[in-house]
C-alpha cells in the first residue's frame, strides 16, 4: 500500500495511559487463552493489544461442569478461574507473548492481597508484559465478599498492589455487580489505578426445567454477551462523565461488544481502547472486521482520527 | 503464530470457513443428516468435530445467508416460514463423513433436534449459507498392529464411528459395528428389511446400509426390541464378543454415545484387556481451548491424581483408562 493512500486512512492510533496501541480494539481477558489458540485464524498482531486469561498465584483447576451456558444473547460462565498458574504460565505462556509485537496485558486474580501483590510483583519484571489487569471480582477468603464491590477496600487493594508495580502499567477491571460504579472507579484511582476496564460479568442463573437444577455446578455465574451491552455502555458512560473525563484515566470499555457500531458507541460514550470477549467465541476473526468497520465509519464522517469520536456523545443540554 | 513473526507460515490445523447446503434429509423421528459444501477444509480425520454456526457478518450486525434466494425445496427438513431464533453461540458436531473432490469437500453432519440450535439446523435448506469452524479436537487413533475393531455407538454417538469405520476398513482392519438405540423410531441409520427381535447378537450382518457401504457388518440393537437385538447396546457388544471370543482377542473398541453407554463399554473392555477409545461429548462455546468450558475429569500423575482436560483440545477421544467417570 503505498503512503499515499495510508495517509488517507483514518488514524485508529491510541494512548492507553502510555500504551500507544496501533487501533483501540483488544481481546477481553479470558476468551483467547494465552495467545496461540487463535493463530491459525488470524494475526493477533493486527489487535491493538492482547489481554491474556487470568493468572492467580497457583494453578487452579476450576470449577465442575457444566461451566457455560448460552443465554439470550449471550452465554453464562462460571469456569472458577481455571488456569496453569504463576510459574507455569512464566515458563509455558511468556514464550509466545514474548513474541507479540503489540502490547501484552495479563488479567491477574486472586483471593488474598499477597496473591495479587506477588503475582504482580513478578510479572512487573517481565519486559514482553505491558501491563497487568486486575480481576477483583474475585471473592476475598477472609470475608467471602468480592474485592470489587466496596470502594475503599478496593483502594487499599490496588494500593498495595502499587507498591510492586513499578514498570507495568497497572489497570483495574470493575465489577458491574455493584451499587455504583462510578465510586469503585474513584476508588480503584485513589488505590493507583492508571486504567480502567470495566465491566466484568453480571452475575446470572439458568434453571433447567425438567431437571430443575441449575444450568451450571456452580449455580450462578457471569453473564457476558450482547446481552449485556446496553448495561456496560451505560456504566461507561457514567464512569466517564462522573469521574475520568476530569482526570484523564482511560477506558477500556468491554461487555457485549459485537461490531463495529458497538465500539463506535462505547467511544462515544468515552471509551479509549474497547475489548472484544464472548464475540470471539461467535466469530474469532470479528475484532478485525471490527477495526474494518470503525476505519470505516470514521471515513464516511470525514474524521481522521478515533480521537475526534472519544467521549463526542451529544448530551441533552441540561 | 502468523508467518511473519517466525518466518514460517503457520500450520493452518483448522480453519473458519464458509459451507453451503448441498443435501438435508431427516432420517427418523428426530435426527437429520445435513450435508455441506465447502473450500479448502484441512485435513481432517474420524474423530474430529466442527462448530457450527450461522453465517455471521459483522459489518450487518446479524447473521445472513449469503445466498437467501437460492434455497430449493426438495428436502425433508422444516420448512419454516416464519424466521426461525438463531443460536447465538456455535455448535459441535462430530464428522460423520467427508469427501473430497479437488479443492471441494463435503461434509456429513448428523443431528438429533434437542434445543435452539438444531431446531434453527432443522429449517436450513439447500443453497443456505453456514459457518464451520474446523477440524476440531483430536481424532480416534487407527492401530495398524491390531487387525480387528469393533465400533459401539449409541443414538446421536453413531456418526463419528460411521467414518470411522470407512478409515479402518480402508487400513484392512476387519470392523463390526454394534449401533443401538433406545427405539426404532430413533434409530438414526437406513437399514436392510426389518428383522424380528432377536435374543442373541453372534452374527453381525451388513444390516445398516450406511455401515455396509464401509464393509461393516452391523448389529443393531433397541432398548424396547422395536427392532434387532432387544436390549441395549452395551449388552449387544458384551454378547457379540463372548459368542466371538476367538476372533476378539487383540481388538480395538471404539464408542461414543451416552455417557452411562461408554462408561459400560470402558468398564468391560478394562476387565477384558480390549484397547478402547471413547469420544467425549461436552457443551462447549470456542472448540480451541479458550473458553475452558468442555472440563472432563482424567487421571493425572501429579497432585490429587486427577485433573481437567479439555475434551475440545485434549478430546473428544480419550483413551478409557484416563478417564475417571462421574
Amino acid at each position: 500500500m503505498s503512503d499515499a493512500t495510508d495517509s488517507c486512512l483514518p488514524d485508529l492510533r491510541v494512548n492507553l495511559g502510555g500504551l500507544a496501541l496501533s487501533n483501540p480494539v483488544i481481546t477481553a481477558s479470558g476468551t483467547s487463552g494465552y495467545g496461540p489458540e487463535y493463530a491459525p485464524l488470524f494475526d493477533i498482531n493486527l489487535l491493538g493489544g492482547f489481554v491474556t486469561k487470568s493468572v492467580t498465584l497457583h494453578e487452579r483447576p476450576g470449577n465442575p461442569q457444566p461451566r457455560t451456558c448460552e443465554t439470550a444473547s449471550g452465554m453464562l460462565n462460571a469456569i472458577g478461574l481455571a488456569n496453569v498458574g504463576l510459574e507455569r504460565f512464566c515458563v509455558e505462556k511468556i514464550p509466545f507473548l514474548s513474541q507479540l509485537s503489540i502490547p501484552t496485558i495479563v488479567n491477574v486474580a486472586g483471593h488474598e492481597v499477597s496473591d495479587y501483590v506477588k503475582v504482580c510483583e513478578r510479572l512487573d519484571e517481565i519486559e514482553c508484559i505491558a501491563a497487568v489487569e486486575l480481576n477483583v471480582s474475585c471473592p476475598n477468603v477472609s470475608d467471602g465478599l468480592e474485592w470489587g464491590t466496596d470502594a475503599k477496600r478496593l483502594a487499599s487493594l490496588v494500593r498495595e498492589v502499587r507498591q510492586v508495580v513499578s514498570r507495568c502499567k497497572l489497570i483495574v477491571k470493575l465489577t458491574p455487580n455493584t451499587g455504583d460504579i462510578v465510586e469503585l472507579a474513584r476508588g480503584a484511582i485513589d488505590g493507583g489505578a492508571e486504567i480502567l476496564s470495566l465491566i466484568n460479568t453480571l452475575r446470572g442463573m439458568a434453571i433447567h426445567v425438567d431437571s430443575r437444577k441449575p444450568m451450571l455446578a456452580n449455580v450462578t455465574g457471569g453473564l457476558s454477551g450482547p446481552a449485556i451491552k446496553p448495561v456496560a455502555l451505560c456504566m461507561v458512560h457514567q464512569v466517564y462523565q462522573g469521574c475520568t473525563r476530569h482526570n484523564g484515566i482511560p477506558i477500556i470499555a468491554m461487555g457485549g461488544i459485537r461490531t463495529w457500531r458497538d465500539a463506535i458507541e462505547f467511544h462515544l460514550a468515552g471509551a479509549t481502547a474497547v475489548a472484544v470477549g464472548t464475540s470471539l467465541f461467535v466469530d474469532p476473526r470479528s475484532p478485525l472486521a471490527l477495526i474494518d468497520g470503525m476505519r470505516a465509519y470514521l471515513k464516511r464522517h470525514g474524521l481522521m482520527s478515533i480521537q475526534d469520536v472519544i467521549g463526542k456523545v451529544q448530551l441533552p443540554e441540561k | 503464530m502468523s508467518g511473519n513473526m517466525s518466518g514460517q507460515p503457520t500450520p493452518k490445523t483448522f480453519q473458519l470457513v464458509q459451507s453451503t447446503v448441498i443435501n438435508h434429509q431427516r432420517i427418523c423421528r428426530e435426527h437429520y443428516r445435513l450435508t455441506v459444501s465447502c473450500y479448502n477444509f484441512a485435513n481432517a480425520r474420524p474423530g474430529q468435530f466442527v462448530q457450527l454456526s450461522p453465517e455471521m457478518n459483522p459489518q450487518t450486525d446479524v447473521g445472513e445467508s449469503c445466498q437467501p434466494d437460492s434455497a430449493q425445496s426438495g428436502t425433508d427438513c422444516e420448512a419454516s416460514l416464519s424466521t426461525p431464533a438463531l443460536p447465538f453461540l456455535p455448535r459441535a458436531f462430530s464428522i460423520g463423513g467427508l469427501r473430497r473432490n479437488g479443492s471441494t469437500c463435503e461434509i456429513d453432519i448428523i443431528y438429533r433436534v434437542v434445543g435452539v440450535a438444531t431446531e434453527w439446523m432443522a429449517t436450513l435448506r439447500l443453497g443456505q449459507c453456514i459457518s464451520l469452524l474446523g477440524p476440531l479436537g483430536q481424532a480416534f487413533p487407527i492401530i495398524q498392529e491390531k487387525p480387528r475393531a469393533f465400533l459401539v455407538g449409541g443414538g446421536v454417538g453413531i456418526p463419528p464411528l460411521l467414518w470411522l469405520a470407512e478409515a479402518l476398513t480402508n487400513a484392512g482392519i476387519t470392523t463390526t459395528a454394534m449401533i443401538g438405540s433406545t427405539t426404532k423410531e430413533l434409530l438414526p441409520l437406513q437399514h436392510e428389511g426389518n428383522p424380528a427381535p432377536y435374543e442373541d447378537a453372534r452374527e453381525a450382518r451388513l444390516s445398516s446400509t450406511e455401515f455396509a457401504r464401509a464393509n461393516t457388518p452391523a448389529i443393531i440393537s433397541t432398548d424396547d426390541g422395536s427392532f434387532g437385538f432387544k436390549g441395549n447396546v452395551v449388552e449387544a457388544f458384551k454378547s457379540h464378543v463372548s459368542a466371538n471370543a476367538s476372533e476378539s482377542s487383540r481388538a480395538v473398541v471404539y464408542t461414543c454415545g451416552p455417557e452411562r453407554m461408554m462408561q459400560g463399554v470402558a468398564v468391560f473392555c478394562a476387565a477384558n484387556d480390549f484397547e478402547c477409545y471413547v469420544c467425549m461429548e461436552r457443551s462447549m462455546a470456542c472448540g480451541v481451548g479458550t473458553c475452558q468450558s468442555c472440563v472432563v475429569t482424567v487421571r493425572s500423575e501429579g497432585p490429587g491424581d486427577w485433573r481437567y482436560a479439555l475434551c475440545c483440545t485434549e478430546g473428544p477421544i480419550f483413551e478409557n483408562s484416563q478417564i475417571i467417570w462421574d
